[in-house]
């Protein structure tokens, strides 16, 4: 079967191409983060044999579906990694940059395959400075096995065997040389047939003990025993000649031959102090333990589309909507029928059915969540892209990548991320000059972290640059009349004005401040998916952007509140505690309604203000306030009855209605009207900025 | 010739034609919650089965007086570019077809309305039908709306 790639795609193909895409996305991202460990890590050996495995497979499935410019560009990086693999060429900045280059190149072509339109990207400039790469640079220093080493593999057909010394064992080795005497390495082949060939092993050992010393038999006595192995070699400490040697072994019967040869310990990986490292001169061996470690880590695993899995979601999510029926009409009946078994028995039921789906809700929405490292992974290749350009050293610090979060989350959290990320190198980490003359380390170190917190992730990205200048922010905040003269303001409100709308559009600002790109389009972003964005910064110590999200985003636990007669859900996630506060404890100061709790002052938001409803004709002594908070920021929302609480299923208001200010969402309640779901997020942050 | 299938609905005295093919179904009006700060023409949303929808409320939206909701009011649920949602109409006539020789383009001050939202006028015999040309009926104006 093959194609065209101009278009004409087979029906049978297409069924592959999702399959196809899936894998060669995957071996495309492979590529790119093995390549800018290879840069940090340029002796690694199996890394290299990995990239070529990757290359080499999206060779070969390109090839199958036809798409032949992507098949030329990943033969031409295959040469150049294979010329690396075989040590005839060094790793440079040259080669990863154009190979980086070309997994760039690669993820563009894929794109096109997957838009179903004709690969038409130019690969010929970045194939043909592969090829320059690859024959000028197989002219330099061989680095990865020196010559003469393979030289000595030829006279010998018998290669040397790591035989993974501890250091113990080197040890005795170079003693043993030190007072003259001779290391051997010797190979015994067993007779096919021979049985029990442990005990001719042990016997061998045994005969060769009266002789010298076994430093070590691989494989090991017990492997022999396990694998009825025909073959297994000595390394042998002595002062006897060669062929005193290989008598006295063959005289145990059933063996066939017994090769001795010289082992040179300085060619031992061991030797080099890397003890138990894969060796370069067994790359069979090394192969084997890679396989065998990748058996250990596969992951039991199966690819679901996702729409099938939203649909299991959704139907799930209306199984919620319908049980807060059930248990609806569940009570209405046991208010008209007081006492009636079969009521008494249709709310056990319900109760039963209520545990079942929690557990159900839960492992289905534990089906959708993805590690942090999704995310992360990407980021190391931005940073190292900007040093290269900039001249900057910046280490990219990454924790936490296998934190879970909800997959809607993990997909929108991409570009906020790379925001902060990008302003971080940009315009927190200094010149290297300049971090050397304020008395700091060269390179700057950005970390990235996320954590579990409560019912929320917490996500940190933090720098040791230049921090933010509180004073100018300020300045810049009072000429523009975002702030008022007479406002005091902590520092780190004063940090948390550069979320403000206002503070992006203005050139003059950033060429300032250094800072506050679009970072309003940041907090909008984060504030959509129910979360929050905090700074800490200090003047020449660097700066940190606390993030933090909901865990979920499908099914939530939500308290019910009415204004007017308007009902609205808050997620409890968010909920702190509801208080019944007397009138007269409201004061207003600033314009801004306070109440004091314990010690504390609780902003104030008044529900009905909040969405354009009329004041309550009768007036109450008394008001229910909500306490809602996320991190360590409270308000109180002021409401006018509390409904109490119920599970809900987020639905999106759809484009149309996204981004309004306040609200996160809709949900249906039991009586199939339609709620909407308060976005405590933007209603505290609006309450701390636009004070 | 070429033949479009309209369904034809009232608002104040005016009669309106809508592309069938954009129509997904006719309902009665449900419960319909309010959404604050949204556009003014947005009535709310609804639940049409399970799906929280946003409708628009035509009259509203082409600065008519408003009148009292009666059994004929109904909700026209359009699918346009996949977005799904409702316009909420006086009462919904017909189904008719309509010969692309009797449409005419919208005359130049079109009847007081936005005349994006006008794809032209269809004469059957003595009625006039206002054909309506839904695309930007949501979009249009909330994408300004954000960014202003």
């Amino acid at each position: 079967m093959s194609q065209d790639d101009n278009g004409n795609k087979g029906i049978d193909l297409d069924d592959f191409l999702e399959f196809y895409l899936l894998d060669s996305q995957e071996q495309v991202e492979k590529l790119g983060s093995g390549l800018l460990q290879l840069e940090r890590d340029s002796d690694n050996i199996s890394l290299v044999n990995d990239l070529f495995r990757s290359a080499h497979s999206l060779k070969g499935a390109s090839g199958t579906m036809g798409f032949t410019p992507i098949v030329e560009l990943t033969h031409a990086a295959e040469d150049l990694l294979d010329k690396l693999r075989q040590g005839k060429m060094m790793v440079t900045n040259e080669i990863i940059d154009v190979l980086l280059a070309v997994t760039d190149r690669l993820k563009l072509m894929l794109a096109q395959v997957e838009k179903r339109i004709v690969l038409s990207l130019e690969y010929s400039d970045l194939a043909s400075q592969m090829k320059t790469l690859a024959e000028t640079g197989a002219l330099a220093e061989r680095r990865f096995s020196p010559p003469k080493k393979q030289e000595a593999k030829k006279e010998a057909d018998a290669a040397q065997i790591d035989f993974s010394l501890t250091s113990a064992e080197c040890q005795v080795v170079s003693d043993a040389l030190l007072v003259g005497k001779t290391v051997y390495q010797i190979d015994v082949i067993l007779a096919s047939e021979a049985l029990m060939k442990a005990v001719r092993a042990v016997m061998v050992i045994q005969r060769l003990e009266a002789l010298g010393t076994v430093v070590k038999v691989l494989p090991s006595i017990e492997e022999i025993e396990a694998e009825n192995e025909q073959r297994f070699s000595l390394l042998f400490v002595t002062t006897e000649r060669p062929e005193e040697i290989r008598a006295d072994v063959l005289e145990v019967s059933e063996i066939l031959n017994a090769k001795i040869t010289h082992y040179s310990l300085s060619e031992s990986p061991a030797y080099q102090g890397k003890v138990k490292e894969e060796s370069l001169d067994n790359p069979k061996e090394v192969e084997n333990t890679q396989l065998q470690q990748r058996a250990e880590n596969q992951v039991h695993t199966i690819r679901v589309d996702t729409a099938r899995m939203d649909n299991l979601i959704n139907l799930v999510g209306e199984m919620v909507i319908t049980r807060t029926r059930l248990v609806k009409i569940g009570n209405d009946l046991k208010d008209q029928n007081q006492g009636d078994a079969l009521v008494n028995s249709l709310n056990d039921a319900n109760g039963y059915l209520g545990r079942l789906m929690s557990n159900l809700q839960e492992s289905v929405m534990r089906l959708r969540m993805v590690p942090m490292g999704t995310v992360f992974s990407r980021y190391p290749r931005l940073v190292r892209d900007f040093c290269r350009k900039s001249g900057k050293k910046i280490e990219l610090v990454i924790k936490g990548e296998e934190t879970e979060l909800d997959k809607t989350v993990i997909e929108m959290i991409g570009d906020p991320l790379t925001h902060i990320i990008r302003n971080c190198v940009d315009h927190g980490i200094e010149t290297p000059e300049q971090r050397l003359e304020a008395g700091k380390k060269e390179t700057g170190t950005i970390t990235l972290d996320a954590f579990h917190e409560g019912n929320h992730i917490a996500i940190i990205v933090s720098d040791d640059g230049a921090g933010l200048d509180i004073e100018k922010i300020y300045k810049i905040a009072l000429e523009k009349g975002l702030i008022g003269e007479r406002e005091e303001l902590s520092q780190r409100e004063i940090a948390n004005l550069i979320f403000l709308p206002g503070f992006s559009t203005a050139d003059k600002v950033t060429d300032i401040s250094g800072r506050g790109v679009g970072m309003d389009v940041v907090k909008k972003a984060l504030n959509s998916l129910g979360g929050l964005i905090d700074i800490k910064t200090k003047k020449g110590e660097g700066i940190s952007f606390i993030i933090r999200l909901p865990l979920t985003l499908a099914i939530i636990q939500a308290l019910l509140v009415a204004a007017g007669e308007e009902i609205y859900a808050l997620p409890l996630s968010s909920v702190v505690e509801t208080l019944l506060v007397d009138n007269s404890e409201i004061k207003t100061v600033g314009g801004l309604a306070m109440i004091q709790l314990r010690g504390n002052t609780l902003p104030l938001i008044s529900l009905r203000q909040k969405f354009d409803l009329p004041n309550s004709d009768r007036k109450a002594d008394e008001v229910y306030v909500v306490v809602v908070g996320l991190g360590d920021k409270n308000i109180g929302l002021i409401v006018d009855e509390l409904h109490g609480q119920q599970e809900i299923v987020i639905k999106s208001l759809g484009d149309c209605l996204n981004g309004l200010p306040g609200i996160a969402g809709a949900t249906i309640l039991g009586d199939g009207k339609v709620t909407l779901i308060l976005d405590i997020g933007s209603l505290i942050q609006d309450i701390l900025i636009n004070r | 010739m070429a033949e479009d299938q309209m369904v034809t609905f009232s608002l104040a005295s005016e009669e309106f034609g809508i592309d069938i093919m954009k129509v997904q179904e006719i309902i009665r009006i449900p419960p319909i919650t309010r959404v604050p700060k949204a556009r003014d023409f947005i009535e709310g949303v609804i639940n049409l089965r399970g799906n929280v929808i946003p409708v628009v409320n035509l009259r509203v939206r082409f600065g008519m007086p408003l009148e009292k909701e009666t059994d004929l009011s109904r909700i026209v649920v359009l699918q346009i570019n996949g977005k799904v949602f409702g316009i909420r109409v006086d009462g919904v006539t017909e189904v008719l077809r309509l010969n692309s020789e009797s449409i005419e383009p919208p005359p130049p001050i079109a009847l007081g309305m936005d005349a994006n939202f006008i794809r032209g006028v269809g004469k059957i015999g003595e009625r006039l039908l206002i054909l309506l040309k839904p695309d930007q009926l949501m979009d249009g104006d909330v994408i300004n709306e954000q960014t202003a």
